[in-house]
């Protein structure tokens, strides 16, 4: 009875290991390609949770600029509020998979004379 | 939704945000040391319940290890309340929210199932019979189920 328990509890951990694989906290859900956009930003660099993020307005779609975690962020230069609404930036990194999300993992932000290599 | 703009706009949404690079990172740290130490504990006593290690006394392990699992739930609690203030409105819709929560409220209410039941009342001053066992046994699988439930949603919400 109880190796049967050990035996069904090992099974239930190991089903849930390709769940964790497949997930999209890595970088398995962008675009392998690495692109580049210009954009006006419409929310500052805020470096407040798991990742460090801003937003951009580009091609008439609003995108969430994903960022390196905070710590990581604010060492490349990237303070909390580091660029104004309204300015003009180019970013660079890998977008979404999905053509429907409008979310890129940057790996660089340039805006003006300033560049930031999050990555 | 109306929640989750409260909490988000709350004294702790604005500590966890406004108080450092590291605050996340320390918080998550801790919710997982939280999680860590009530899932350890609890899946111990659920396999007791469930039989395994029989020739131990129910009566020596549930004590050290309901102290424990009840240390660990309110560091969980307390710390995951700060992560999910952070940015509570963005977590709406997140599939994995709405499995996690439930599964918690089920697991508290299967602890005060066990807590009542008579065998868990009589444990420590008697043999218990083996109907006794399997009543306890039954809510140990119960309890196993909803915590591993509980926190295999709670580490996919990260990835939705």
């Amino acid at each position: 009875m109880s190796k049967q328990i050990l035996v069904a509890c090992g099974a239930v951990a190991l089903a849930l290991v390709p769940l964790a694989a497949s997930a999209h906290h890595g970088w398995g859900g962008q675009s392998d390609q690495v692109t580049e956009m210009t954009g006006t930003v419409v929310d500052t660099v805020r470096l407040a949770g798991p990742h460090a993020t801003m937003k951009i307005n580009a091609d008439g779609h609003v995108w969430d600029i994903t960022l390196a975690p905070p710590a990581r962020t604010s060492s490349a230069g990237l303070k909390d509020g580091a660029i104004p609404v309204g300015q003009t930036v180019t970013v660079r990194g890998n977008r979404n998979r999905d053509m429907n999300k409008f979310e890129m993992k940057t790996v660089q932000v340039r805006w003006g004379d300033k560049k930031f290599d999050v990555y | 939704m109306q929640f989750m703009a409260w909490l988000e706009a709350s004294a702790l949404g604005h500590a966890m945000r406004d108080t450092g690079v590291w605050t996340y990172a320390v918080v998550n740290l801790s919710h997982i040391l939280g999680v860590a130490t009530l899932f350890g504990s609890i899946l111990v006593l659920d396999l007791r319940l469930l039989g395994v290690w029989r020739q131990i006394p129910l009566g020596y392990l549930s004590k050290p290890l309901v102290t424990m699992a009840a240390s660990g739930f309110t560091l969980a609690v307390i710390t995951g309340a700060g992560l999910l203030a952070t940015k509570a409105t963005e977590y709406v819709g997140n599939p994995f929210l709405y499995i996690k929560f439930p599964a918690i409220a089920l697991g508290l209410v299967n602890v005060l199932l066990i807590h009542r039941s008579a065998p868990w009342k009589a444990h420590r001053t008697r043999e218990l019979s083996s109907q006794e066992q399997s009543q306890l046994a039954r809510m140990g699988g119960t309890s196993l189920a909803c915590w591993l439930t509980a926190i295999s949603a709670g580490r996919m919400i990260g990835y939705w």
